[in-house]
């Protein structure tokens, strides 16, 4: 008998119903991967598992029994932990405390003091088990994205959880960091703990699931033992339909026009006499490890944090004294990594945000004020040509879109200027298929129409499918160059890992990320 | 969410109906008078706002009062609203002299007679009444009394002077009814600290430390007000120069206002003199004034309450007329 | 996809629709208003009357041009503490400069002219010293407009006693006076000079890229400086702004008290903070509007008039006056906690 038995789970939202009946069972130490693109319904369905939604219809047993978790609480009581993308520790507080916060270990039963003592024993013992070494003292903010995430699973194991749920538990964490998690996921199982595994990063999910349930629109479109399942197959059904190419066909042809050229750009303990050149028509790719300065670089590009030495031309021009608005008014772009906290306004609407780069563009020479309609028509053709969804860019909150449509807006906002220099950093991260090869597409039309792109991705097969020419970065420095035709992943991983000496050796084929 | 049309109409339907609605007569046909006060900050207004309501209620007057707490243009506000509520008269104690003035004007416009208790208004072709204590003069009678004292156990004297708020003319008064006097005995008294208060007990407290810093003889003190002797009597106890009458490092001591404290100070004999504002002649001249200007009296434009001066001598004779005596027996049983 | 749906799909019926659309709607202080208005009506009926009408009116103008200021800079997610301390100083220097006893242009053709000039100027610069000291010191505005507003109040004070013996200075022009108290059958001249400052403010948020970009700023700043956005000298012109509204307020607030007084306005910080934010507008930025704002001081202007009419003593009035903001704050708390459900 299986741990963890749904059938059939039904679940509406204001009387549209979201899921139509999911159903999947999962065994003791067993890893399944859920996965689906934005909006399938794998979030629905872990919140109902984990007691944050009820469910409208259908049947869950853990164990034989019924399972009707009241609340989060009560999910937690009967063995079901789920970590969610976004962390929810203290940071202020130190590891033992995060780890026990909810049920403090107290000196006696009516006394309301904390045992120290033997709240120190008991998350050593858990620390251990998730391979963490710093004292249980230490505040969790002093933790690594990683780490944070191992602390939450040690909170799962304080409670004896049976199933962890992992939501997406790879999009902060860099490559070292995921591995050491996949590691510790292999050793949970080996001790029969049962977890869903829910990522858009396919490889990971072969890599470490057993097997594999597809969720599209809300129904389980298939699954199976993680053999029967190659990547291919997981796209077409998550899609579906079947996706002869992951990348677009690339309709034009790098010219000898240089855009965008960077000599000896130097900062100190940043980035290294930086050179290349970009030119008009190209995809110019950037290839490192997390902290190897390629997002620096491109922040130094658009004239966002400072530099010490070297020259930043576009159309053979320097720029003098770099702004965003200078480097904006210069036919530069930025699409930023961190897409929340830097891309968007997300109290605000489609359009509003578009807008925000050009509205000098579009104010009229007196008043200063926008010319609403004209603008209005732009980013409609603009949202249009991104292939945004959601019925009025005027009224929609960005907040409401998925992953892939919030950075369409982004994307968006900066097609609006029509930029000859684009720099895009991380542009598919967290985004599902459909939405990825869309922006690959968009990418495509823009140096079509004579740009030229400099892309910073940590997934190596997008670089190697969109890209002319890629640049490999390490500790700051441009450490090698390939040209279309002579791409090989292997040799990009070592020159990104080249000094690395015994981490480099240990995996490079599985240390950057393997892409969909 | 725009507002539809139908949900405008019925909202302008309810305020127009709401707006025409008929105003209601006042309660029982009794006059209202409204008092406004600038403050509570000291006795000395708790209780003239208490004599006032006390005379309004004996003559079967309702009372409704506002308080501007320092604020001119709450005060303004306050005056205006209960011109719209139909008061009979207004009994007022401005915050500020020059600011009042538009509120008078508003007053003469609606007709309502408006008296000002205590404290005189800026000058201006607006009419009201000021109830005012005359405080030069009361001054005087105290400051004499403090002098008498002086010149009977004889010696040099080095005195200080509390001053008041310049902007009040109170104030002034009282500084002026000072120096008439001690002036006048130079030969025995020489003023050497003039320590302006603002109406403020911190900053009396630390200009009367700094006095006795670099005067630390002084023996001979007037305050222009009652309310700043807590912190005036800290100040001698730190310096040792709180004794009583007829001890040797005796401070001969004044004061103004007649509130409990001095009675208090005065019984124990700390206290020489006070100039005590007759309250209750105040409150009942204000009301008085409201009511022979509704009558179509003429009525003078200022109206000096005489006050007196408590001493040791008279104590036992004038202390039933001193409001700090009534709320003394009131705190004592 | 689940926003459409709420509009698509459940629409409650009769009362609860009509329930949600009040309190969903961004009338809802308006809504707020007449009710108090009504329910207050019983004990004080002649809150009906025109002349009270009017009197709400003309006590709502010079706070709402303060209340008009402030919104620029709550919704840059800044605030403005040191509105009431440059009504004070405006409210001095512009007296000194026109009084009619020893200002320094008294009698002359100039001096109301020069006297509003001067405080405007006086707004400004303050509202500059507080913009530099936000976008080029990138001090806290709490601390910052914190220590103008404690300065310029005892600068104020300060500056007085150089032009009078008295607290507070008078014999101002009548061509002054006018402006802050006059009115043409009723309508007061302030009103214009409000409705000028209100629909100014309402096109620049709304209409111009100004606006955009204080939206902006508020909302993200970090993504409106990737943008593009000058967010420095965007955070500052909305210091200006306000500086400049309180300026405005000033002249009227001593137009109808016809002295500058260095008290002015000392007491009345809450209020404007509070209309701003009682009519929507967020402390955390990104959110608000002039419309909002006309609203929340309109609410708080007709709870202080019913209660001066009331007569009631000075501890009532504040705790009356606290339980009602008290429930308009519950109220949107409310909303806001269903606003967050879908």
């Amino acid at each position: 008998m299986a741990l963890l038995d749904c059938e059939n789970l039904r679940k509406s939202f204001f009387g549209v119903e979201v899921l139509h009946g999911v159903s999947f069972s999962l065994d003791r130490g067993r890893v399944l991967g859920l996965v689906g693109e934005n909006g399938s319904g794998k979030s629905t369905t872990m919140n109902i598992l984990g007691g944050v939604l009820r469910r409208d219809g259908g049947r869950i047993r853990l164990d034989g029994a019924d399972y009707e978790p009241r609340g989060p609480k009560d999910a937690l009581a009967r063995g079901i932990a789920f970590i969610h993308q976004e962390l929810n520790l203290f940071e202020n507080l130190s590891i033992e405390e995060n780890l026990f916060i909810t049920g403090f270990p107290r000196l006696g039963a009516a006394i309301p003091f904390i045992n120290r003592g033997r709240m120190r024993r008991r998350a050593r013992e858990l620390l251990e088990q998730v391979d963490i070494r710093h004292p249980p003292g230490t505040p969790v903010g002093q933790l690594s994205q990683g780490e944070r995430q191992l602390v939450e699973i040690a909170k799962a194991l304080s409670v004896d959880a049976r199933v962890i749920i992992f939501d997406e538990p790879t999009t902060s964490l860099t490559r070292r960091e995921a591995d050491r998690l996949f590691g510790i996921i292999e050793r949970l199982r080996g001790r029969g703990i049962a977890m869903i595994y829910i990522s858009h990063v396919l490889g990971d999910v072969t890599r470490i699931c057993d097997d594999i349930t597809v969720l599209r629109d809300g129904a389980v479109v298939g699954g199976g033992p993680v053999a029967q399942m190659p990547t291919e197959r997981m796209i077409s059904l998550m899609v579906g339909r079947t996706l002869d190419q992951l990348f677009p066909e690339r309709t034009a042809t790098p010219t000898d026009t240089p855009v965008l050229e960077v000599r000896g750009v130097s900062q100190p303990g940043v980035v290294h006499e930086i050179d290349f050149t970009l030119h008009a028509g190209e995809v110019l790719g950037i290839a490192g490890l997390m902290g190897a300065g390629r997002s620096e670089l491109a922040r130094i590009l658009f004239g966002l944090d400072s530099f010490k030495t070297g020259t930043i031309a576009v159309d053979g021009v320097a720029i003098e004294a770099p702004s965003p608005s200078v480097c904006m008014d210069r036919g530069m772009a930025f699409l930023t990594e961190d897409r929340r906290g830097e891309g968007l306004m997300m109290h605000a609407t489609i359009a509003d945000n578009i807008a925000l780069a050009s509205l000098d563009e579009y104010a009229s020479p007196w008043t200063r004020f926008v010319e609403r309609t004209r603008l209005g028509d732009e980013v409609g053709r603009i949202g249009q040509k991104v292939r945004m969804r959601a019925a009025d860019p005027m009224a929609t909150l960005v907040r409401h879109l998925s992953g892939g449509n919030q950075q369409k807006v982004v994307l968006a906002k900066w097609l609006l200027r029509e930029p000859k220099v684009f720099i895009l950093d991380e542009p598919t991260r967290g985004i599902d298929v459909g939405a990825k090869f869309e922006i690959y597409k968009i990418i495509d039309t823009l140096v079509a129409d004579g740009a030229g792109v400099l892309m910073i991705s940590s997934e190596m097969e997008e670089l190697i499918g969109l890209c002319d020419r890629i640049l490999v970065m390490n500790h700051g420095e441009i450490q090698a160059e390939f040209r279309r035709g002579d791409f090989d992943s292997g040799r990009i991983l070592e020159a990104a890992m080249r000094r690395r000496g015994t981490e480099a050796a240990a995996a490079p084929a599985a240390a950057m990320r393997e892409a969909v | 969410m725009k507002l539809t049309r139908r949900q405008f109409t019925i909202g302008t339907l309810i305020a127009a109906g709401t707006a025409g609605m008929p105003v209601f007569a006042k309660a029982q046909g009794k006059k209202t008078i409204a008092v406004l006060f600038d403050g509570l900050y000291s006795p000395f207004w708790v209780a003239g706002l208490d004599a006032l309501k006390q005379d309004l209620t004996k003559r079967g007057y309702e009372m409704v009062q506002a308080i501007s707490d320092k604020d001119d243009n709450r005060q303004f506000e306050q005056v205006r609203a209960m011109l719209a509520r139909k008061v009979d008269g207004i009994i007022i104690v401005q915050t500020d002299s020059n600011a009042v003035i538009p509120a008078i004007k508003a007053a003469n416009d609606a007709k309502v007679p408006m008296v000002h208790f205590n404290r005189p208004p800026a000058k201006t072709d607006a009419f009201s009444v000021a109830v005012v204590a005359d405080n030069r003069k009361i001054t005087n009678a105290t400051v004499e009394h403090m002098v008498k004292v002086a010149r009977e156990q004889g010696g040099k004297y080095k005195a200080a002077i509390l001053i008041g708020n310049l902007g009040d003319p109170n104030a002034i008064g009282r500084r002026d009814g000072f120096f008439d006097v001690v002036d006048k005995n130079k030969d025995i008294i020489d003023v050497v600290a003039r320590i302006p208060t603002e109406w403020n007990a911190d900053v009396a407290f630390a200009g009367l430390t700094n006095a006795f810093q670099a005067n630390p003889d002084i023996n001979f003190l007037f305050t222009s007000s009652d309310f700043l002797f807590p912190q005036i009597v800290q100040v001698m106890k730190t310096r040792n120069k709180f004794h009583q009458i007829g001890q040797k490092d005796h401070v001969i001591f004044g004061g103004f206002d007649g509130d409990a404290t001095a009675y208090e100070l005065l019984k124990d004999k700390y206290l020489d003199a006070d100039g005590v504002q007759d309250l209750f002649k105040e409150a009942e001249l204000a009301v008085n004034a409201i009511v022979d200007l509704q009558g179509g009296k003429t009525v003078e434009r200022v109206l000096l309450d005489p006050g007196f001066a408590i001493h040791q001598a008279n104590m036992a004779e004038v202390r039933d007329r001193m409001w700090g005596y009534s709320i003394y027996k009131q705190k004592n049983g | 996809m689940i926003a459409t749906s709420i509009a698509g799909e459940a629409r409650p019926s009769g009362p609860r629709r009509l329930l949600r659309h009040l309190l969903f709607s961004e009338y809802l202080v308006l809504y707020l208003s007449l009710a108090y208005f009504l329910a207050v009506l019983p004990f004080v009926p002649q809150m009906a009357s025109a002349e009270v009408m009017r009197n709400i009116l003309s006590d709502m103008l010079p706070l709402l041009v303060v209340a008009i200021g402030q919104t620029f800079v709550l919704i840059v997610a800044g605030i403005d503490l040191s509105v009431t301390s440059i009504i004070a100083m405006a409210s001095v220097v512009g007296a000194s400069v026109m009084t009619g006893d020893g200002g320094y242009l008294a009698d002359s053709a100039l001096a109301v002219p020069g006297a509003m000039i001067a405080m405007v100027l006086v707004g400004l610069a303050i509202g500059a010293f507080n913009g530099f000291c936000v976008n080029r010191l990138g001090m806290p505005p709490f601390i910052v407009t914190l220590t103008t507003m404690m300065f310029f109040s005892g600068a104020a004070i300060w500056f007085t006693t150089f032009h009078t013996e008295t607290s507070s200075i008078a014999n101002l022009p009548h061509g002054f006076v006018v402006l802050g108290q006059g009115n043409l059958g009723g309508v007061p001249h302030a009103l214009w000079v409000v409705a000028a400052v209100g629909i100014a403010a309402h096109l620049v948020l709304a209409r111009s890229v100004l606006g955009r970009r204080l939206y902006a700023c508020g909302q993200n700043r970090r993504a409106a400086a990737v943008s593009g956005v000058p967010v420095g000298r965007v955070i500052a012109a909305a210091f200006l702004i306000s500086g400049a509204c309180a300026a405005v307020a000033s002249i009227l607030y001593t137009g109808r008290l016809q002295t500058g007084t260095p008290i002015l306005g000392q007491t009345i910080l809450l209020d404007i903070i509070g209309a701003v934010v009682i009519g929507g507008t967020s402390l955390f930025g990104g959110k608000g509007k002039v419309l909002w704002t006309v609203f929340g001081v309109l609410f708080l202007v007709l709870i202080d008039t019913s209660l001066k009419m009331l007569g009631l003593s000075l501890f009532s009035v504040f705790a009356i006056k606290g339980c009602v903001i008290l429930l308009a704050a519950v109220i949107d708390a409310v909303r806001t906690r269903y606003a967050a459900r879908f």
